[in-house]
């Protein structure tokens, strides 16, 4: 109010003196309301194409198979069933399944934060030689496409008979590499060169070592950088389908995006008139669980959006804070 | 035993010892794998009981690749064309949506989550299921015969892609979460008074978005572009990720490497361009 009042003052007495006139003033009241509202009209016209596939897997996964070959229902299904949800629990093998998805991603994650932070505050803070080239390997790193090492890292891997176990995912984090690795230390190489040096030349000066004012000082205040890597981490992790599809054969040792690729929501009885149909004739056969397999898919990213409601600010702002783009 | 050293020589000693780390894993998770990788994309691999037996064949598999597969080439065409054609679409999206985000307005984090949700929910798996339910397209493009109307001014190879294309643009969207985070935080380091100060030299919106907003978000381009490319490599729908993968389940392993490597090599040559084009701009800054 105060501010409008100031502007009209001004333009008054610009209109006064003859060196303005007052059109511009009002032109630009029309032009900010409407900008405001096609503002908002692009927003939510684009938040739905965003929001879409969630809509999609929420209303999918409540329908009954009737509701799904029925046109009338496009959204709202008629009846209200868990159904779904509890079929796929089961085809999922939830429980089993979720553990292993932590054990792939949550604990990967955890690892990479601290293995990412020691290596991004050495290239943060020192000058040793062969710096340059080593962050250049660091880029470089960033850029390979995982496929070309696929088969050397196989073999590595089931040299150490580590195939089916959790290692592949764990070493190469201890390392500061895995999935991304590289951008996780880029991350943290960023975020601590962000951070006034005098802070440690005062530990150092009350005889701190460089290990204790790192772990002590340092560490402590990274705890932005420590939450987007986390978070990046940990969903990148859950939702990849490369690495466990490599490593990991057993399918009880599957975690749950490796359990809802092989779910087609086929029950047993499904199944065998399926098969009965196909060997009559392919045509009859038209497969209608994607409410079984939609349920399945939201189950899968259930905990991530949990997190991620909970989480959300942090992850959005983080980003912003954490200097991801300060490149 | 440091105390004989010189401060160089300490500090120097210190740096190592934070990084040691990575690059031990450097030699243990990417130089020697890919070394490997190349030689044995020239040699046959016999799995045995004591092992792999390895054969040369010289350049059998890259010329298997480029003249008898009839798959690969097409497979990585269609990948490189995907990513050609997306990272500039991404790259739009991602500056509009988050030039919509930076404002104060009512609802500003709600949306600004939204446009965030799809890194949590359409990857990997959850994207496949949805693609074989035919849910990541609106299919406005593809219906109502636009393709029988438009095939008579626009010749069918360059149609056909462009419809394909215009139809799953949502994907593309959903692609861009992390993009527009990236952008918004670079928008919000450009100062207010810039754009005050060329508002008083009586700029037009559009004329300070050409001379101020995009010069000021080049790095930030940059940073997007390699972004979506990495991104693009182990995405569910890469196609030359697929092949490659059941090239290997199927033990060919001196076939997969050699793929491994043409992909490699070709990805690198992109990723080249992009540093050559944006090198004038970015080196300007320094």
């Amino acid at each position: 109010m105060e501010g409008q009042t100031h502007a009209k003052k001004l333009a008054a007495r610009r209109l006064e003196s003859g060196s303005l006139n007052y059109v511009p003033v009002i032109k630009k009241k029309g032009t900010t309301l409407f900008f405001t509202v096609f503002h908002y009209v692009m927003l939510i016209s684009l938040s739905f194409i965003f929001i879409y596939p969630m809509l999609y897997l929420i209303s999918k996964s409540f329908m009954l198979s009737p509701d799904l070959a029925d046109s009338t229902v496009q959204w709202i299904p008629k009846g209200f069933s868990l159904e779904n949800y509890f079929f796929s629990f089961g085809a999922l093998n939830y429980m089993k399944s979720f553990w292993n998805s932590i054990m792939t991603s949550l604990a990967p994650a955890f690892i990479q934060i601290f293995s990412c932070a020691i290596i991004g505050y050495g290239f943060a803070r020192y000058r040793f030689t062969g710096k340059g080239l080593l962050l250049a390997l660091v880029m470089f790193t960033f850029l390979v496409p995982p496929q070309t090492n696929v088969v050397p890292l196989y073999m590595f891997f089931s040299d150490l008979d580590w195939i089916n176990t959790y290692f592949p995912f764990w070493v190469p984090a201890m390392f500061g590499h895995g999935l991304r690795g590289a951008l996780f230390v880029l991350i943290f190489t960023q975020f601590f060169r962000g951070l006034p040096g005098q802070l440690e030349e005062a530990a150092r000066i009350d005889g701190a070592g460089p290990y204790r004012t790192f772990w002590t000082i340092m560490l402590p205040l990274a705890r932005p950088a420590m939450l987007v890597v986390f978070l990046f981490s940990l969903v990148w992790h859950w939702n990849d389908i490369f690495q466990p599809s490599l490593y990991v054969f057993m399918s009880d040792k599957f975690n749950l995006t490796q359990q809802l690729g092989v779910l087609n929501g086929q029950g047993e009885q499904e199944l065998a008139i399926g098969t009965a149909a196909s060997a009559s004739s392919a045509l009859v056969q038209i497969p209608t669980f994607a409410n079984r397999v939609m349920a399945g898919a939201l189950m899968t990213i259930l905990p991530m959006l949990v997190l991620y409601l909970f989480t959300q600010r942090y992850f959005v702002e983080s980003v912003e804070r954490a200097g991801i783009a300060g490149e | 035993m440091k105390k004989g050293l010189s401060m160089r020589a300490r500090h120097n000693l210190e740096g190592w010892s934070f990084v040691l780390l990575w690059a031990v894993g450097f030699l243990l998770f990417m130089a020697i794998p890919l070394a490997r990788s190349l030689i044995y994309s020239f040699q046959d691999l016999k799995v045995s009981t004591e092992g792999l037996i390895p054969t040369n064949v010289g350049l059998k598999h890259f010329r298997h690749a480029f003249v008898l597969d009839v798959d690969f080439v097409p497979n990585l065409i269609t990948t490189f064309m995907s990513i050609i054609v997306e990272v500039p679409l991404i790259l739009i999206f991602a500056i509009f949506i988050s030039m919509l985000l930076n404002r104060n307005f009512i609802g500003r984090s709600l949306f600004r989550g939204i446009f965030f949700l799809p890194v949590i929910i359409t990857s990997g798996a959850v994207l496949q299921k949805l693609k074989d339910n035919g849910a990541e397209t609106l299919p406005i493009f593809s219906q109502y015969n636009l393709f029988v109307k438009l095939v008579e001014f626009i010749p069918r190879d360059i149609l056909f892609p462009m419809l394909g294309i215009l139809d799953s643009l949502t994907v593309v969207m959903w692609d861009s979460g992390v993009q527009i985070l990236i952008f918004l935080a670079g928008l919000q380091a450009i100062s207010v008074s810039l754009y005050e100060a060329a508002k008083c030299d009586g700029a037009t919106p559009w004329e300070s978005f050409w001379k101020i907003t995009f010069p000021m978000l080049i790095p930030m381009i940059f940073v997007n572009v390699l972004f979506s490319i990495m991104n693009s490599f182990t995405k569910a729908d890469n196609l030359v990720m697929e092949q490659i993968k059941t090239v290997f389940k199927a033990s060919n392993y001196g076939y997969a490497s050699a793929l491994g490597w043409i992909y490699f090599v070709l990805t690198f040559v992109l990723i080249g361009i992009v540093v050559f084009i944006f090198r004038r701009s970015l080196g300007e800054r320094g």
